[in-house]
């Protein structure tokens, strides 16, 4: 359950690309808190601003102006981003440039423990790496002396979960976890992210275009359009009673088994 | 004024990192054979001393010292000395500041050794030798090197196991080793062909039949030294870069639509060569090294050879002013390739001009 | 009615370089009729992409046929010389919009000229003003502002874009044909409608009397195709009519798929979506018994022993013994 205490809290957050007449804001006056253990759905067509603001949350783009506060401070209070990096983790969209191709899968969960200032002892961290790797549902022996490229997109990004088991961050920013890999490894991935949730006590920032998906696995939406947060509420509240034409659009366009998706029957 | 024109603010942005290059190699070429102790009034005096009284040795020797500009002159031209008689050295920021003038003005002061030989009479027999050597083998090398890989990489088969294995072996052996083994083998074994100079002892260089029947002899070898290694290195890259071009997904899909293999061959070519040119421009330097170092070992009268001369005597005059012009002209020739590829190649130019 | 397309018995492998082989499409059989659209589903690796490369009669090697046929007004593209296919059928008969559309530009080449490359590789004499007319019309049926991107290099097109280009260039020579395979699935929801609209419209137009469609989402073939094809490790393990495949599915492969489909329609409850356990086989060895036994939840101790062939089950074709 989402705490009362706050996770990011935004005011007036602002990024901008380019100078002179091609200066453009990729997000553009955010303002928007997230609680500790919230589950928050950042969601918009391509294009809109939702990688940008992401990474600001990372603290891997710095915002042109406007205010960030991680936990009350300013994210940047610490003079070392790893201070960040160590409680706020990264799932991205493609899984295997998150992997170096020239070494082994196992070695690279290993070396996860590299972010920590003391690290366990051999033994231990062998079996954390089992451990994490069970719980995203990979016999440790499948993988044993694999490389990346030796393994599929939904796998691999099992393997970015499971580093998030082993790194057991606080806060995670998962940016189209699932874009890479097909409908059914899908349903495994998000299965695996809302076990993470429940045994990690994460709070989770989750970036989807497909708004079906963000109203399956968060608390609270927020639709992105053009760099505003144009409408944010719960998924019950965003997906029955909208008040943006931008998320009634994103609703309108989600192939739906039930519903009339682009007014025309299939060609017999 | 460059500031609204993306191209100009573009070669303006590329032309300024090259004159910081440039002026750092000049000053790097100015100090590297000063750095020892020697001296190069010294060295002349030593020569010619012995035949000569006190006064005339003195006289001798502050006409030299004026000429390198090694000492400060007064208002009337005369030389500055110390309460000894000793002759007052101009610090050495004063001595680059002359040589940056004189250089500029093309004039590259007399070699020590050959003493009153100027340094610039020395580069401009040189020269001709060189050009005409490393232009033919450097280019030819290039194109028949790319073409080659590009070819294997498309055939595949028995020419590409063939040539590949040669290439690596060819580009694998350093240039200096491979001087030797064509000299040991087509000049020493074989006795098909001379090895040392460029052309008979005895000939006079002119636009005479003779003369050309000989030098061109005496070309074969050191062009095939630098012509071979830059083939087999050039193909080696072209091969993997136009595997992986036929490997893309744009070329499958072309194939899909019916173009037509000669096309598709075009689209290999041309994306595989910009990054062949890119690397043109990071290797160039080093091919006009190994040029120079082939010159050397087949004492071909070029650059190569004034240089090694020089540097075995510690001639410095001739040391810098040869390769302050190797530096220009590698300097020119990879501002030209840069250039190039910023134009050759839609995703610079796109980037550049700020597309989306 | 005579089919436009059909594929009899057709196995295709790969050779690895060690002297294996890896059969990624194994007896598949199905026909195309004239303005049908035909949607194949299946999990990534099942081998949709590779009986693309079958369809269109192009095999590049390390791919081979192994057995079987692929027919297009009787005649069998498969048995034709590379440069008889890429003259007679390639980009005529048959065209294709591939996965990732994205790289499936040459970068360095403007849109313009790609397209020109096309119609030109099938009529040497077209000449250059009668070609321009002709990509500048088509371009501009697609909805796109034609002389914009018919100037541009693909780098500054949008991915949107983009993937008009890809399919406005695939169906320049109005191939009766198109193997749309995963259009949709790098686009996000809205620019994936649009799309699909244009798809309709080709078809509308004439332009392209048949299509099939792959793509791994069930719920996308809901609207697009009127019959499915399901594969599974290389075999189509289902073939019935849209509304029977999704919402009366007989093989048990089938269910799962549906079930793991995410059909969180907004405004509903959440149903949870189940992933299927475990992994397809691999296609590089000698497969007995049922290929999806090992992860069928209702397998029975029969199934691992018994080569599963289609069978005919209320009108639809299933491949698996038990199903009814
Ligand atoms: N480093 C950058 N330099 C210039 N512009 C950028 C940069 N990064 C992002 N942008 C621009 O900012 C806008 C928002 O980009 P962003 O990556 O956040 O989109 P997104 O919502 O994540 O889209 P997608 O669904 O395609 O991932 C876009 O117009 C993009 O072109
Ligand atoms: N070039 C290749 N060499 C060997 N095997 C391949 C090659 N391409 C694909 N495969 C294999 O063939 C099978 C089917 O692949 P593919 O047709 O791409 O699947 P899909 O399009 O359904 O995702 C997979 O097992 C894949 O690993
Ligand atoms: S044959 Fe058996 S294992 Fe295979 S799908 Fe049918 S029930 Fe499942
Ligand atoms: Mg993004
Ligand atoms: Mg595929």
């Amino acid at each position: 359950m989402p705490s009362d205490s706050l996770c990011f809290e935004a005011n007036h957050l602002s990024r901008a690309f380019g100078h002179g007449r091609r200066r453009r804001l990729a997000v553009n006056d955010a303002t928007f808190t997230i609680r500790e253990r919230e589950i928050v759905s950042l969601v918009g067509q391509s294009g809109c601003g939702k990688t940008v603001l992401a990474k600001m949350l990372l603290r891997l783009e710095k915002p042109t102006s406007g205010q960030l506060l991680f936990r009350g401070r300013p994210i940047d209070a610490a003079a070392d981003p790893r201070e960040h990096w160590r409680q706020v983790q990264a799932v991205f969209q493609d899984p295997y440039a998150a992997f170096n191709q020239f070494f082994s899968i196992r070695s690279q969960l290993k070396a996860a423990f590299h972010l920590f200032p003391q690290r366990p002892s051999e033994r231990e961290m062998e079996e954390r790496v089992d451990q994490a790797l069970l719980a995203v549902n990979i016999r440790p022996p499948d993988i044993e002396g694999k490389y990346p490229f030796e393994l599929s997109g939904g796998q691999m990004q099992r393997m970015l979960l499971a580093r998030i088991f082993i790194l057991r961050p606080q806060v995670l920013i998962a940016d189209e976890p699932t874009s890479m890999v097909d409908a059914c490894s899908r349903a495994g991935i998000l299965e695996y992210l809302m076990k993470l949730k429940e045994e990690l006590q994460m709070t989770i920032v989750f970036v989807t275009h497909d708004i079906g998906l963000a109203y399956y696995v968060s608390d609270r939406i927020f639709i992105l359009h053009e760099g505003q947060i144009v409408e944010q509420g719960t998924p019950d509240a965003v997906t029955q009673s909208p008040t943006s034409p931008v998320t009634r659009q994103l609703l309108d366009d989600i192939p739906s088994l039930h519903r009339e998706w682009i007014g025309r029957a299939p060609r017999a | 004024m460059f500031a609204n024109h993306p191209t100009l603010r573009y070669i303006a942005g590329r032309a300024g990192w090259y004159a910081l290059t440039f002026f750092v190699a000049v000053a790097i070429n100015f100090w590297l054979p000063r750095l020892g102790d020697a001296n190069p009034v010294d060295t002349l005096m030593s020569k010619v001393s012995g035949s000569l009284d006190a006064k005339s040795a003195r006289d001798k020797e502050e006409s030299y010292l004026k000429e390198f500009g090694l000492v400060d002159l007064d208002e009337q031209g005369r030389i500055v000395r110390d309460a000894d008689g000793v002759p007052v050295r101009t610090s050495i920021l004063s001595q680059f500041i002359r040589y940056v003038g004189m250089s500029v003005r093309g004039d590259f002061g007399s070699s020590i050794v050959q003493y009153p030989r100027p340094v610039a009479d020395i580069i401009t027999t040189a020269l001709p030798w060189t050009l005409a050597l490393q232009i033919p083998a450097l280019i030819l090398g290039w194109f028949i090197g790319n073409s080659l890989g590009a070819l294997a990489a498309y055939r595949r088969g028995v020419f590409d196991r063939v040539l590949y294995p040669m290439a690596l072996l060819v580009s694998a052996i350093p240039s200096f080793c491979f001087g030797i083994l064509l000299v040991y083998v087509f000049g020493i074994q074989l006795e098909w062909l001379p090895t040392l100079g460029g052309y008979d002892d005895g000939m006079n260089p002119g636009l005479t039949w003779a003369f050309v029947q000989s030098a061109s002899q005496y070309y074969v070898l050191p062009f095939f030294s630098i012509f071979l290694l830059v083939v087999g290195g050039q193909a080696i890259g072209m091969r993997s870069m136009c595997i992986y071009e036929l490997g893309t997904d744009y070329v499958r899909y072309a194939k899909l639509l019916g173009v037509r293999e000669s096309m598709i061959v075009r689209y290999m070519f041309r994306n595989a060569m910009l990054p062949q040119l890119t690397g043109l421009a990071l290797t160039l330097g080093g091919m006009v090294g190994g040029a120079l170092i082939a010159e050397m070992i087949f004492s071909y009268p070029g650059l190569g050879l004034s240089m090694l001369t020089a540097i075995q005597s510690l001639d410095y005059p001739v040391i810098t002013g040869c390769t302050l012009l190797v530096t220009i002209c590698v300097l020119i020739a990879n501002f030209t390739v840069d250039i190039l590829i910023g134009f050759l190649d839609p995703r610079i130019r796109a980037a550049r001009e700020g597309g989306h | 009615m005579t089919p436009i397309l059909e594929v009899d018995r057709l196995s295709l492998h790969y050779r690895t370089r060690f002297g294996g082989r890896i059969h990624a499409v194994d007896d598949v059989s199905f026909t195309l009729q004239k303005g049908e659209i035909l949607g194949i589903a299946g999990e990534s690796g099942c081998g949709k992409t590779t009986l693309v490369s079958g369809l269109m009669g192009l095999l590049i090697p390390p791919l081979h046929r192994t057995t079987g046929a692929v027919r297009i007004a009787g005649r069998d593209i498969l048995g034709l010389t590379p440069d008889e296919a890429r003259r007679t059928v390639l980009g005529r008969e048959v065209s294709m919009i591939p996965q990732g559309a994205l790289n499936s530009l040459n970068p360095t080449r403007k849109v313009k000229d790609l397209a020109a490359d096309v119609i030109r590789s099938h009529d040497e004499r077209a000449d250059r003003s009668a070609i321009h007319d002709r990509l500048r019309e088509r371009f501009t049926k697609i909805g796109l502002d034609a002389d914009a991107v018919l100037d541009a290099y693909p780098v500054q097109l949008p991915a949107g874009t983009k993937q008009r280009v890809v399919i406005g260039i695939s169906t320049l020579l109005n191939p009766k044909i198109v193997i749309a395979d995963e259009p949709s699935s790098a686009l996000d929801v809205s620019t994936q409608k649009a799309v699909i609209r244009l798809l309709f419209d080709l078809l509308d137009e004439g332009i392209v009397s048949s299509m099939i469609f792959i793509t791994h989402e069930l719920s996308l073939l809901r609207h697009v195709s009127s019959r499915i094809a399901v594969m599974y490790a290389g075999q189509i393990v289902e073939l019935g009519t849209t509304e029977q495949v999704i919402f009366d599915g007989r093989q048990p492969y089938t269910r799962a798929l549906m079930g793991s489909m995410l059909s969180a329609e907004p405004g509903q409850k959440a149903r949870k979506p189940v992933a299927i356990e475990g992994a397809p086989p691999y296609l590089g060895q000698e497969l007995h018994g049922c290929r999806f036994a090992p992860r069928c939840p209702v397998a029975k101790p029969d199934c691992a022993g018994r080569d599963q062939v289609l069978r005919e089950v209320k009108n639809h074709w299933v491949r698996c013994h038990h199903a009814e």
